[in-house]
C-alpha cells in the first residue's frame, strides 16, 4: 500500500465547522489543517468540544454545517481503510478473546480475516502482550484492556490515527508503552491527532498543538509558537537585592516565584523570575549580576511550560467550562 | 455487504460461544425427547399391576366385580397375541393368612390397614407385593340400597355401605370400576326384582344411532377423521409456542448484545469503521442466523424423535409425524419465524440503541413481553375457530401475524388472509427497518437517559 502523503492533500482540513446540540452550540465555526507526518495534541479543557470534533470528522456525527475533508476526501467512511481510531470511552468485547478482537477491528477495516489475525498476534507480541492474547478482555487489567484496544484501533496500519484521551487511567509504565506506539507510527510516517488533558504527554510527544475552548479554535501551531504566545523568562535564586535588574533593557517585570518555602523576599527563598521580551538577551542579565555583585545561587533559562501556556491561553474559562 | 457480513458473522460465531445459546439449542430437544419417552415409559410401565383383595361378605358381587376388572388392562397393544397379552392392571389377592372373611367390616379394616398402608405385604404368585386396596362389601348390603323416592334404606353406622380402602385418593380407576360392577348388577337385580325383562332393557341401553366425525378439507372417500386430523388441528398453536419462545429467545440476545456494545462504547469504534445501517444490519442477520440454527436444531430433534419413536411404542408419536409431514407446518414456522423475528429484532434494536443498561431496557422490554403474551392467551382458543373474528383480526395486526396465521396454519385460511397479511407483515417489517434505522443512528451514540417516544419521533421525522 502505498501511503506517501501527497503535499496537495493534506490528512485533514476543516472549514468553518459549527455543531449544534439543539441550542448548545457545541463547536463554534472551527478551522484547521493537519500537515501529513505530524503529531498533533488536541487540547482543550473538559467540554470544549474536543470528541464532538473528533466525531464529526470520523462522520460518526454529522457537523450541522462546515466542511470537513480527510485524506482527501469530503467522507470519513471513504477512506476508512485509512484511518484508525481510538476513542475517549474505552471499552471491548468482554468474551472475546485480546487476538480476535484486534482482528475483528482489523476485518473491519478491510485486512483479510488471515492476515488481520496474523497482524494481531504481531502486535500483542511486539507490546509485551503475547501471553495475554488468547485470555477474554474480561480477564484483562484495565491497562492492558486500554493498550488492547489501542492495537485494535491501528492493526490495519492506518496513514490518519486519531486518538482520543489516549493515556487516561494508564499508570506511568503503560504510559510510555502508549509513547512508544505513537512514537514507532509517527517514525512510519502517519499523521497522527490526539487529545489529553496532560499537557506533559502532548509536549514530549507532538509537534504542533491544538487547542480549543467553549467550542472555538483558540491556538493552532507548532509548540515553539505556542510558547512565543508567553514571555520568555529567566529565573534565579539569589538573597541579595536584585533592584537593578528591574532597570535592565529588555526586562518586562520581576516577580517572586512562589515555592514550597514561601514567596521570595525578605523571608523568602530567594526565587525570582523576570519576564523578559523576544529579542532580549538572557546573557545580559547574567552579566549585569556580575557587575552588580549579586551572588547568584542558580540561574535558569527556561522556556514556558505548555501547561503555563495552556492555562494562559484557555484563562479563567478552563476552570469555568461547562461539563458535558 | 461485505461489512454487514463481517458484523454479521462475529455476532453469529460470539453467539456460539454462549452458554445461552447452548442451552437454547439444547433445551427443546431434551424436552422433546423427555416428554415422548416418560410418555412411552408411562405407557407400558408406569401403572403397575396393582393388587386388591375383595371381601364380599354377601356372596353376590364377586364374580362380575371380576369379570368387570378382568376388562382393565395395563397397556392395550395393537397386535398383541395372547401369549404376550398385556396383564390386568388389578389383580385379586387372597386375604392374608390369620384374617377372618366373617369379621365384621370394621375389624376387618383394622387387621388390613397395615398391609394398605405399606407395613406389611401380600402374598400374590409367590412374590411379596403392596396392597393396593381392599373392597368390603358387608353382609346386609341389599338392604342399604338406596332408592328414588324410598330415601335412604336404614343407613346405619354398623352395617352400611361398600368400603373402598385404599391410600391411593389420586387413581380412582378400581373404585370407579367396582363400583360400576356392583351397580350394574344391582340394577339388573332390581330388574328382575320388578319383574321386568333385564336382557331386554340391556338390549335397548345398547341400542344407538352411528355417528362420524368428518372434515370438510379431505378428499372425498377419506373425510372420516382420525388421530393425526385432531393432531393436525392442534399441532398449530404447538408451533406457535416454539415461535413465541424462539423469537423472545433471540430478541433478549439482541437486546443483550446491542446493550453490551452501548454500555462498553465499543459502538464508537464500530461506527468508525462501519455505517450505522451496515451495522444495525449485521446485527440482525447474525443474530438471525444464530436464531435460524436454534430451530434448525429443534426441527431436526423433533422429527428425529419422532421418527426414533414413532414404532410400535408410541401411537402419539406416530400420528404427530404424519401430521407433520402431511402439512406444511414446518415452512410455514420458519416462514414466520423469520418474518416475526425481522419485526421484533428491528424493534428491540431501536429500543436497544437508545437505553444505556440493561435495567433501563427492562422497562421497555416488560412493555413488549405484555404485547407479545397476547398470541400466547390467544393460542389455544384460535384453533377453535381458527377463521373466526378473533383469529382473522389478529392476523391483520402485523406483530400478532406470524403468531395468528400460524395458529391458523392447517385451517386453510382464506388465500386473501394468507397473502394479505403476508404482505401487511412485510411492508410494516420495512417500515420499522427504516424507523429503527433512524432511532439508532442516533440513539446509538447518546448517554443518559433514555429518550421519551416524542424524541424519538422527532428523531423519525428528522
Amino acid at each position: 500500500m502505498d501511503i506517501s502523503p501527497q503535499a496537495d492533500a493534506p490528512p485533514l482540513e476543516l472549514r468553518n465547522v459549527t455543531k449544534f446540540y439543539g441550542d448548545f452550540k457545541a463547536v463554534d465555526d472551527v478551522s484547521f489543517t493537519l500537515p501529513a507526518g505530524s503529531i498533533c495534541g488536541f487540547l482543550g479543557p473538559n467540554g470544549a468540544g474536543k470528541t464532538t470534533t473528533i466525531r464529526m470528522i470520523l462522520e460518526i456525527i454529522q457537523p450541522t454545517s462546515g466542511v470537513i475533508t480527510v485524506l482527501g476526501r469530503p467522507s470519513a467512511l471513504e477512506v476508512r481503510q485509512r484511518i484508525g481510531y481510538l476513542p475517549e470511552e474505552k471499552g471491548l468485547y468482554k468474551k472475546m478473546k485480546a487476538w480476535s478482537v484486534i482482528a475483528y477491528f482489523a476485518t473491519l477495516k478491510g485486512l483479510t480475516r488471515k492476515a488481520a489475525r496474523q497482524r494481531a498476534f504481531e502486535l500483542l507480541e511486539r507490546y509485551g502482550l503475547k501471553d495475554f492474547a488468547a485470555k477474554p478482555t474480561e480477564a484483562l487489567s484495565k491497562g492492558m484492556g486500554q493498550k488492547v484496544q489501542m492495537l485494535a484501533s491501528i492493526a490495519h496500519d492506518p496513514e490518519f490515527i486519531i486518538l482520543d484521551e489516549p493515556f487516561s487511567g494508564l499508570d506511568p509504565v503503560n504510559q510510555q508503552v502508549m509513547e512508544e506506539i505513537i512514537r514507532d507510527m509517527a517514525g512510519r510516517k502517519r499523521t497522527i491527532l490526539f487529545s489529553t488533558h496532560v499537557m506533559q504527554h502532548a509536549e514530549r510527544l507532538c509537534e504542533r498543538i491544538l487547542l480549543m475552548t467553549k467550542g472555538k479554535k483558540i491556538f493552532d501551531g507548532t509548540i515553539a509558537e505556542a510558547k512565543r504566545t508567553l514571555p520568555r523568562r529567566v529565573r534565579i535564586e539569589t538573597d541579595d537585592d536584585i533592584g537593578p535588574l528591574r532597570a535592565l533593557e529588555g526586562v518586562i517585570s520581576v516577580g517572586p516565584v512562589e515555592t514550597a518555602g514561601g514567596a521570595a523576599g525578605a523571608n523568602g527563598s530567594g526565587h525570582w523570575e523576570l519576564q523578559i521580551g523576544e529579542n532580549a538577551d538572557p546573557q545580559a542579565i547574567l552579566q549585569m549580576c556580575f557587575a552588580k555583585g549579586i551572588r547568584l545561587r542558580g540561574f535558569n533559562q527556561s522556556d514556558p511550560s505548555l501547561h503555563e501556556v495552556f492555562m494562559h491561553l484557555v484563562g479563567p474559562e478552563a476552570r469555568e467550562a461547562t461539563f458535558r | 455487504m461485505k461489512f454487514v457480513f463481517l458484523v454479521a458473522w462475529r455476532e453469529y460465531s460470539e453467539n456460539a460461544k454462549t452458554k445461552g445459546f447452548w442451552i437454547g439449542l439444547f433445551m427443546f430437544p431434551v424436552i422433546i425427547l423427555l416428554s415422548i419417552s416418560v410418555s412411552v415409559v408411562l405407557q407400558t410401565k408406569g401403572t403397575p399391576v396393582r393388587h386388591y383383595v375383595l371381601v364380599d361378605q354377601s356372596g353376590k358381587f364377586a364374580a362380575v366385580v371380576e369379570s368387570r376388572l378382568e376388562q382393565l388392562k395395563t397397556h392395550s397393544q395393537p397386535g398383541a397375541t395372547d401369549s404376550n397379552a398385556p396383564p390386568r392392571s388389578f389383580q385379586a389377592v387372597t386375604l392374608p393368612a390369620g384374617i377372618d372373611t366373617n369379621a365384621d367390616l370394621a375389624s376387618l379394616a383394622r387387621e388390613l390397614k397395615p398391609y394398605l398402608r405399606g407395613e406389611k405385604k401380600v402374598t400374590a404368585d409367590g412374590r411379596e407385593v403392596e396392597l393396593y386396596a381392599a373392597i368390603l362389601i358387608p353382609r346386609d348390603i341389599e338392604k342399604q340400597i338406596v332408592r328414588p323416592r324410598a330415601g335412604p334404606a336404614g343407613t346405619n353406622a354398623a352395617g352400611g355401605s361398600i368400603e373402598y380402602w385404599s391410600a391411593n385418593l389420586a387413581d380412582s380407576t378400581l373404585r370407579e370400576a367396582v363400583e360400576e360392577a356392583v351397580n350394574k348388577e344391582i340394577r339388573r337385580r332390581e330388574y328382575l326384582a320388578r319383574g321386568l325383562d333385564g336382557a331386554a332393557i340391556r338390549e335397548v341401553e345398547q341400542t344407538h344411532a352411528p355417528f362420524a366425525s368428518l372434515n370438510p378439507n379431505k378428499e372425498a372417500g377419506q373425510e372420516a377423521v382420525n388421530g393425526a386430523d385432531i393432531i393436525r388441528q392442534w399441532a398449530p398453536s404447538g408451533f406457535v409456542y416454539l415461535l413465541w419462545v424462539a423469537i423472545f429467545t433471540i430478541s433478549q440476545m439482541l437486546l443483550n448484545n446491542i446493550i453490551e456494545e452501548k454500555s462498553n462504547r465499543i459502538i464508537e469504534v464500530l461506527l468508525s469503521s462501519v455505517t450505522p445501517g451496515e451495522l444495525m444490519m449485521g446485527k440482525l442477520f447474525g443474530i438471525a442466523a444464530s436464531g435460524l440454527t436454534m430451530v434448525g436444531v429443534w426441527m431436526a430433534s423433533l422429527f428425529g424423535a419422532l421418527i426414533w419413536k414413532s414404532g410400535a411404542a408410541s401411537e402419539i408419536t406416530g400420528q404427530l409425524l404424519l401430521a407433520l409431514q402431511t402439512s406444511n407446518l414446518i415452512p410455514m414456522f420458519l416462514f414466520y419465524f423469520l418474518l416475526g423475528y425481522l419485526l421484533y429484532a428491528t424493534l428491540i434494536l431501536a429500543l436497544g440503541s437508545v437505553c444505556n443498561t440493561i435495567k433501563e431496557a427492562q422497562s421497555y422490554m416488560g412493555m413488549i413481553t405484555m404485547i407479545m403474551m397476547v398470541p400466547m392467551l390467544t393460542m389455544t382458543f384460535i384453533p377453535k375457530d381458527p377463521n373466526g373474528t378473533l383469529a382473522r383480526v389478529l392476523s391483520w395486526i402485523p406483530i400478532y401475524t406470524p403468531f395468528t396465521m400460524m395458529n391458523r396454519v392447517n385451517a386453510h385460511p382464506p388465500l386473501f388472509d394468507l397473502i394479505g397479511t403476508t404482505l401487511l407483515l412485510l411492508a410494516s417489517t420495512a417500515a420499522a427497518l427504516w424507523m429503527a434505522g433512524k432511532i439508532f443512528r442516533i440513539g446509538i451514540l447518546r448517554t443518559g437517559q433514555p429518550p421519551k417516544i416524542i424524541e424519538m419521533l422527532r428523531w423519525i421525522k428528522g
